[in-house]
């Protein structure tokens, strides 16, 4: 019998040397002193979980993709996939007495499936930050606050955070039937000009849906965008999403706002976001670096109903960007 | 595509040198200076702008879809239209085989239509071919094909016809979003001039 040599690791992983560690430790420690300065506290969510903490709020999305195995008593544990679904379930269970806001920050890998030739990898280092109990735009406006610090005591100067809200997009996909409804969803996501104009077009003439999918291709932009999204709500509910960017865009300083797009045909992300979304965009990388939003009905899955928002950043992106800046 | 992509960029004024058109640059320079645009092959153009390093590319609904590239793809350019379809030799049983046995298919497109025939409920061994799609039934390698047809032509030279439609395509702009968001104004912009160009071309023709 022979053992045979193992000269590479699978596929999606990956070994970190020297420079690459160095990088990834100075964001860290960037991120963690400003964190804790900002009141945010670390937590460690445990490596593995009972599934279900991974999929009963995150959607069909990442429970396809996590990395399973059947534990000593049968149950399903999976590979954590998720910070936010592990720091809700730790939230509204063992922080559940305490009252006030919280204010948790975390930095870790996730773990999820991929395909060959994605390159996303299987583990992705993330860190980010859960602000708990607090419902109004303030809290909105604290997570932006230190979402854009972060970035720039990283050094990074040309970002962009882009700021959708589902509610304003969940009434347009209403009075389509499943199937259309998969077609929309899709010609949304990739801002198919010509099949949104397709299946508005299946609609009355006057119709405000028709109007407002129409328009969306152009819903994006920076405040005065708002004022036409409003003009196209359909429902209080997009109306009300609509109001809440603005007292967003109104309660943040102006040197924050310059960072911000409104972008109001984003409709990606995972299931459990109920308000506002976001992604970071930085100079350099082809893909987003961040994503985030408000999650107010996620811990109520876990016994304690708490609204919530959050953010997180991907580490290997952001070390990988300031790898290419001279060092100081 | 490529010479059809110039005479689009054209009408927006975004001209090439005639001499650099037939050049073997790998990088051709757009006179005004802004651009530079990026002969590649077809079924590479999504992975340059899914990556970014193309901020935007010209190419066919039928290869964004088998590449499953993660871009936007704001505008059909209407041009190099033409139909991916399920063809085999005249009298070839669809979607069964008599003999139950699995239908081999040979096609270039193997993930469009892994999931056409999934969506189908049909069991099929797929095999992957780089050209001359219409031989491989015709010598017996698959039972069916699945390839793009254009006016039918070479199908009907070698006695195939047409069992089942799988998608239509046409050249889109496809738009890497990071550089969507980074450089909206830009995008929005050019995406605006090009929609106007291909709506002119379509009024006159």
């Amino acid at each position: 019998m022979s053992i045979s040599r193992i000269s590479h690791v699978p596929p999606g992983s990956q070994d970190l040397l020297a420079d690459a560690v160095r990088r990834r430790r100075r964001i860290q420690r960037t991120w963690f002193e400003l964190a804790e300065r900002s009141g945010y506290a670390e937590v460690i969510p445990p490596t593995f979980e009972y599934e279900e903490v991974f999929t009963l709020g995150a959607g069909a999305d990442l429970s396809r993709r996590l990395l399973r195995f059947v534990d000593r008593d049968g149950r399903v544990v999976a590979l954590r996939a998720d910070f936010t679904s592990s720091i809700a379930r730790l939230a509204a269970t063992k922080l559940a007495s305490h009252t006030g806001a919280l204010r948790l920050s975390y930095a870790g890998k996730v773990y999820r499936q991929a395909a060959e030739g994605d390159h996303r990898g299987r583990e992705v280092f993330q860190l980010g930050a859960e602000l708990i109990g607090e419902a109004g735009v303030r809290g909105d406006a604290e997570i932006f606050g230190l979402l854009i610090e972060t970035l720039r005591s990283l050094g990074l100067r040309d970002f962009q955070v882009n700021v959708g809200d589902v509610r304003f997009l969940r009434p347009l996909l209403d009075p389509f039937e499943p199937a259309e409804r998969e077609r929309l969803h899709t010609a949304i996501d990739r801002k198919d000009r010509a099949l949104l104009a397709e299946l508005g077009g299946s609609l009355p003439n006057g119709n405000g849906v028709r109007a407002a999918l129409s328009g969306l291709p152009d819903l994006i932009g920076r405040g005065p965008v708002l004022e036409r999204a409003a003009g196209l709500a359909c429902g209080a509910e997009a109306a009300e999403a609509i109001s809440r960017l603005q007292a967003l865009d109104r309660a943040l300083p102006e040197d924050l706002r310059r960072h911000l797009v409104y972008d109001l045909g984003e409709i990606r992300g995972l299931d459990y976001y109920t308000g506002l979304q976001l992604e970071v965009f930085v100079a350099g990388a082809g893909r987003a670096v961040g994503f985030g939003g408000r999650y107010d009905d996620l811990l109520a899955l876990y016994g304690s109903d708490r609204p919530a928002i959050g953010f997180a950043l991907e580490l290997d992106t952001l070390a990988e960007l300031a790898g290419a800046e001279p060092v100081s | 595509m490529w010479d059809r992509s110039l005479e689009l960029f054209g009408s927006v004024d975004i001209e090439v040198d005639p001499a650099e058109r037939g050049s073997r640059r790998l990088i051709v320079p757009s006179a005004c200076g802004r651009y530079e645009l990026l002969p590649v092959k077809s079924m590479d153009v999504p992975v340059y702008v899914e990556a970014g390093v193309a901020d935007a590319g010209i190419v066919g609904m039928d290869v964004v879809r088998e590449r499953s590239a993660d871009v936007l793809h704001p505008l059909d350019l209407g041009f190099g239209a033409c139909a991916l379809v399920v063809a085999a030799p005249a009298g070839t049983a669809y979607p069964y085989l008599p003999t139950g046995e699995t239908a081999r298919v040979a096609t270039k497109y193997v993930e469009i239509a892994r999931d056409f025939f999934a969506r189908a409920g049909v069991q099929v061994d797929l095999m992957r071919i780089s050209g001359s799609v219409e031989i491989a039934p015709l010598l017996g390698l698959s039972h069916w094909i699945v390839d793009l047809v254009e006016t039918g032509r070479t199908l009907r030279e070698n006695g195939l016809v047409v069992l089942d439609e799988v998608m239509h395509t046409s050249a889109r702009w496809i738009v890497n979003r990071a550089s969507h968001k980074l450089r909206l104004d830009e995008h929005q912009a050019l995406i605006g001039s090009l929609s106007r160009a291909v709506e002119l071309r379509e009024t006159v023709t």
